[in-house]
């Protein structure tokens, strides 16, 4: 079955009168499960590309369907709703607030899920979670306190909290030791493999590529199957 | 982390984590509640103090001497001691006016200090318990039988009363030993400082030349009308008939004072109106620069899932927490100035009624909502800009 489709989808931004099309005219189709890689050379248009998929930016043309539904036809708080729970985004930047601890910005996903407050089943979630990164001793540790490593590691943390059927992850690694980045590869194939969660991820790191399932290649805003 | 964590923790931390700034803002929205609480205060108690005044005087038309009217009502409404006279003789004048049904007199006199012990100038009212309607209400089985020459009562807070700390007390008065036999219930008028006495004690008193006023004097008539007439009407038939005199109805008894009070509320209004529109201004543009330092946390929230809704309850928790704190501590400020520094206002210094605890809830909840919706609505634009922030455009921004 088909998880998610991208049809015809193009993202094209003006930057001082030169038109760019960072995204053209993608075309793709992902299975639920599939652990799909995604390598190209900066400024090929991947960000570009999970971010449409991620529902945080709408693309100039063509549409993205998540079992069923055009997101970019969903109306704001529906698709808050998708990033919310259907998403596990690992952004390229960092994206922790620096205001909450490690724990803390993990809950931060729930608040927008359940409305109400984290519960202690969350917080014990969280903290698992966090062990599984290999954080088990930064649970209250501000961002500012955190290595970026480790603060990437909240991040992927945190993409898992909401039980997410996708997982958008760019360049996840990017900041990683060889052997923290092994670790997170492992972490992520057992959470594909043990959970049936879909990946897409952005590597620069052909390594990495080479042990997904399905690799892909984008360039000048076009994909290609490798 | 103690507790769970929800949108009012993250609320709470991001306030925490510019003090200053948090600080200026609850100061700025205190005063203003501050200023408004003592307002309030200040021109309720007045107001509250004369209606009490003219609903508690058992009469409907009061009538004294011409041009004595603004005495008489410094001695009802801010416990002032004066005196006025005018013949007895108009009493019967002012009987026979149409509509009238009862008349009382009063007699008023001045303790003269120094004389005797340590006790300080006081209002004695000499009135007549034949006709009397106005104290004796007051008087529920305090007292039993009649006031004999030589016995006086006293106000609720007469200094008498207090300093001795017991009625059944010999006073030296004039050059007369009084017993006191008696205390007034609270009237909240000001009776409540004053001394009583039978009239029958006024011919000892002039004849010891102890005070200026002359055999057959009084200084005041009380009236009431027949149900179903309008005293406004009445009194206007007896400042016709009888030009010695002027006449007040009830309601409009501290008439002069309640315009001061409306141009005093007028004051207040205006500089409640300036802080007002000073803290608003103040609000909106610390909270436009927060937006603004925000951008990119805001839109990280968003990519993750926050709903326009979540950042508005977020930011809303923030100035409502900044407001409700201010409030608190403007209402317990306002309150206490209200307190000590309204004992420099003359107005205030004589006035005896205090609030009820009503008022004052009234008042601080006044206050509360008027603090905590005044930071909101200076939050509310820059608010309203932030709930829109699309998400990837301001993560990029690093
Ligand atoms: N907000 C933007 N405005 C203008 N151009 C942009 C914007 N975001 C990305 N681009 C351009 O789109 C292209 C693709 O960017 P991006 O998706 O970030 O590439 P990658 O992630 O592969 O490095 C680049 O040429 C970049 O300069
Ligand atoms: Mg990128």
């Amino acid at each position: 079955m088909t998880h998610l489709t991208i049809e015809n989808v193009t993202k094209t931004y003006f930057l001082e009168g030169n038109k760019i099309d960072a995204v053209s005219n993608i075309t793709l189709g992902i299975n639920k499960g599939e652990f799909v890689s995604i390598v190209g050379h900066s400024g090929s248009g991947k960000t570009t590309l999970l971010s449409i998929i991620g529902g945080i930016a709408r693309p100039t043309s063509g549409r993205v369907v998540f079992e069923g539904d055009d997101l970019y036809a969903l109306d704001s708080d529906r698709l808050s709703g998708y990033r919310c729970e259907k998403i596990g985004f690992m952004f390229q930047f960092s994206s922790l607030l620096p205001v909450l601890t490690a724990k803390e910005n993990i809950l931060l996903s729930v608040l927008f899920k359940s409305n109400g407050g984290a519960s202690d089943v969350h917080e014990e979630k969280a903290v698992e979670l966090l062990k599984m990164v290999g954080l088990g001793d930064k649970i209250n540790a501000y961002p500012s306190q955190l290595s970026g490593g480790q603060q990437r590691r909240v991040a992927i943390a945190r993409a898992f909290m909401n039980d997410p059927e996708l997982i958008l992850a760019d360049e996840p690694t990017g900041d990683l030791d060889e052997e923290t980045e092994a670790e997170m590869m492992r972490f992520f194939k057992s959470m594909n493999a043990g959970k049936n969660i879909t990946f897409i991820m952005v590597t620069h790191n052909s390594d990495l590529a080479m042990q997904t399932g399905r690799r892909l290649r984008m360039s000048n805003g076009a994909i290609a199957e490798l | 982390m103690n507790g769970k964590f929800t949108l009012i923790s993250l609320a709470s931390k991001n306030l925490k984590r510019k003090p200053l700034r948090t600080l200026i803002l609850m100061i700025a929205i205190s005063l203003l509640v501050s200023t408004l609480v003592f307002a309030l205060s200040f021109v309720r108690r007045v107001d509250s103090s004369i209606k009490l005044t003219s609903e508690r005087l058992g009469a409907d038309i009061l009538i004294v001497p011409a041009g004595s009217r603004g005495a008489a009502e410094d001695i009802l409404l801010e416990n002032k001691v004066k005196t006025f006279y005018m013949d007895k003789g108009i009493m019967e004048k002012v009987g026979q006016i149409e509509g009238i049904t009862d008349v009382t007199y009063q007699t008023y006199l001045i303790t003269i200090q120094g004389l005797c012990c340590s006790v300080p100038e006081t209002m004695v009212v000499a009135f007549n318990q034949d006709t009397d309607f106005i104290i004796k209400p007051w008087l529920k089985g305090k007292v039993s039988g009649r006031l004999l020459k030589g016995e006086a009562i006293v106000g609720s807070e007469s200094a008498f009363n207090i300093e001795t700390g017991a009625i059944e007390v010999d006073s030296v008065l004039f050059g007369n030993v009084f017993k006191m036999v008696g205390v007034l219930d609270k009237t909240g008028t000001g009776l409540d400082t004053a001394l009583f006495m039978d009239e029958a004690n006024l011919d000892d008193i002039i004849k010891k030349g102890k005070s200026d006023m002359k055999p057959g004097q009084i200084s005041i008539i009380f009236a009431r009308v027949k149900a179903g007439i309008d005293p406004y009407k009445v009194a206007a038939k007896i400042e016709d008939s009888v030009i010695e005199v002027d006449a007040v109805a009830r309601k409009d008894i501290g008439k002069n004072l309640i315009n001061t009070l409306r141009d005093i509320n007028r004051i207040f209004s205006i500089s409640v109106l300036i802080a007002s529109l000073l803290s608003i201004f103040l609000v909106w543009a610390i909270f436009s620069a927060v937006v603004n330092e925000r951008l990119k946390e805001v839109g990280i929230m968003r990519a993750i899932g926050a709903k326009e809704s979540h950042v508005l309850r977020l930011f809303l928790f923030e100035v409502i927490i900044i407001g409700s704190l201010g409030s608190i501590v403007g209402i317990v400020c306002g309150t206490a100035v209200s307190f000590f520094l309204a004992k420099g206002f003359s107005i205030m210094k004589n006035i005896s009624t205090d609030l009820s605890v009503l008022q004052r809830v009234y008042i601080s909840l006044t206050g509360f909502v008027g603090g905590t919706i005044i930071c909101v609505i200076g939050a509310l634009s820059p608010i309203q800009r932030i709930k829109k922030t699309e998400p990837l455009n301001v993560i990029k921004e690093v």
